[in-house]
């Protein structure tokens, strides 16, 4: 089976100066995990995922030890959160793009999300446009 | 690719009832109306448009603004249908319209229709952002349906201009005021959308003359070509080459949901335009989809072999001195 068959045809993204705020927004009204950052082409130049806006709120936490005592308070996560609300997502978001195209296989696109552990791939064409993402629960739902 | 623009999506239910109530005036005991059937779909005129063009395997993107639970329905329901999506998000629910198809008057549905959610300035800002990109990989745009409450009458005009300057033939299917005011814009074609009214600006429409009158003054104005819907299995066709008439030979009595019949004769006119064939014949087979999805209870009918079956009923004349 290729990508071209159960790519999810949302070309839904964000831009370099959206705002964090915007993009949290975004995040739960379209039910994406992560979401594409295009240009003015629409080529895809980043990605900014729910663990990225977390890991911006919580260095020590995702980066280092994973413990409950690296847990701030909820005032502390929605003050900092007020901070960085107005923030361009380029600040935060993943610029090296691991992204496949409508011609990659079912079995290359499991072994990547596996290998890397990531939810969500953007799909891209010949020129680097986004044209849809899958996600795990696209391969999943088609085993 | 061809991009739909649809700024005041809905979610499309339709109820078919044996008989109306012999009254609906309030009364103590309430009024309970019983339906044998019913179909939800995503809708909206370019949505309709992009759910007949993916249906003929061509490239469609559409756009607009989706909201809360009715918005998550519509997107769910295009994806599975092959079309790709690029809406904006906004914080209110979209509408729901209902028609009520009564047996026997299948060719006068009773409709209600929810006004839609205002468009914040933001949401309208990212949507001009998305609409630019998307102009860079469309063929044909189609501007459709009504505006949302809050946006400006010369949205669409704005929209067309923004393709022109790209390249993009611009479809207006829509009516009244914002349509008009498109017409300078120079749109490839205009479908005028005569649901609120048979009138095109202040020429009524209601004889072939008049149709005439309308299609000659879109020209006029700007268009490269009109197509007005006259009666309900005829269509005429206006552009600085002549005039042409096409008739379906179909009885009124075989139709069973007319909701969505004019996308499907836009739609069929793209895929015509997009497959090499020329206008004559793409209008053609806009036609015979238009009639194909009026004869059955799905709003649009996206199976190819019918409508090729209709193909052969439609009359197509050239209008003499024309």
């Amino acid at each position: 089976m290729k990508v071209r068959d159960f790519v999810r045809r949302d070309l839904t993204a964000v831009e370099r100066d959206t705002r964090v705020s915007q993009a949290i927004k975004l995040l739960e009204n379209s039910g994406l995990s992560s979401l594409p950052v295009v240009d003015d082409e629409g080529k895809v130049v980043g990605v900014i995922s729910e663990r990225d806006i977390i890991r911006a709120l919580l260095p020590e936490y995702v980066d280092m030890l994973r413990s409950p005592s690296f847990l701030p308070s909820l005032d502390r996560l929605t003050k900092k959160l007020r901070e960085i609300g107005d923030h361009p997502i380029e600040r935060y978001m993943v610029k090296e793009v691991i992204s496949v195209r409508l011609e990659d296989t079912d079995l290359y696109v499991a072994d990547l999300m596996l290998r890397k552990g990531l939810k969500q791939l953007p799909v891209v064409d010949e020129q680097g446009r986004l044209v849809g993402v899958v996600r795990r629960i696209d391969l999943l739902s088609r085993l | 690719m061809i991009l739909t623009v649809t700024l005041n999506p809905a979610l499309d239910k339709f109820y078919w009832l044996e008989h109306l109530p012999e009254s609906l005036a309030p009364s103590e005991e309430g009024v309970t109306i019983r339906t044998t059937k019913s179909l939800t779909s995503a809708g909206g005129k370019g949505i309709n448009v992009s759910v007949f063009l993916a249906a003929h395997d061509i490239d469609t993107v559409a756009m607009g603004f989706l909201g809360g639970h009715t918005g998550q329905v519509i997107l769910r329901d295009l994806l599975a249908r092959g079309v790709s999506t690029n809406f904006v998000w906004i914080d209110e629910e979209n509408r729901t319209n209902v028609a009520l198809i009564v047996r026997g008057h299948e060719y006068c549905p009773i409709h209600i229709h929810e006004e839609g959610p205002p468009i914040p300035a933001e949401a309208l800002r990212i949507f001009l952002r998305k609409y630019e990109r998307m102009l860079l990989r469309a063929s044909y745009v189609v501007l459709a349906g009504a505006l949302p409450p809050g946006i400006p009458l010369d949205f669409y005009q704005d929209l067309a201009r923004r393709a022109r300057e790209k390249g993009v033939r611009v479809v207006v299917h829509a009516g009244g005021e914002p349509m008009l005011r498109s017409l300078a814009e120079r749109p490839f074609l205009v479908k005028p959308d005569v649901r609120e009214g048979l009138r095109f600006g202040d020429l009524p429409l209601h004889t072939e003359e008049g149709v005439i009158a309308a299609g000659r003054r879109a020209i006029a104005q700007g268009a490269e070509i009109c197509l007005i819907s006259h009666q309900l299995t005829g269509d005429i066709l206006v552009s600085a080459e002549g005039i042409w008439k096409f008739e379906a030979k179909t009885p009124l009595s075989a139709f069973r949901n007319l909701v969505g019949a004019d996308d499907a004769l836009v739609g069929g006119v793209l895929v015509g335009l997009h497959q090499g064939a020329d206008l004559i014949e793409s209008v053609k087979y806009g036609m015979a989809a238009a009639v194909a999805s009026a004869e059955v209870e799905e709003k649009l009918c996206l199976d190819r072999k019918k409508i090729l079956a209709e193909l052969e009923k439609v009359e197509v004349r050239r209008r003499e001195g024309s």
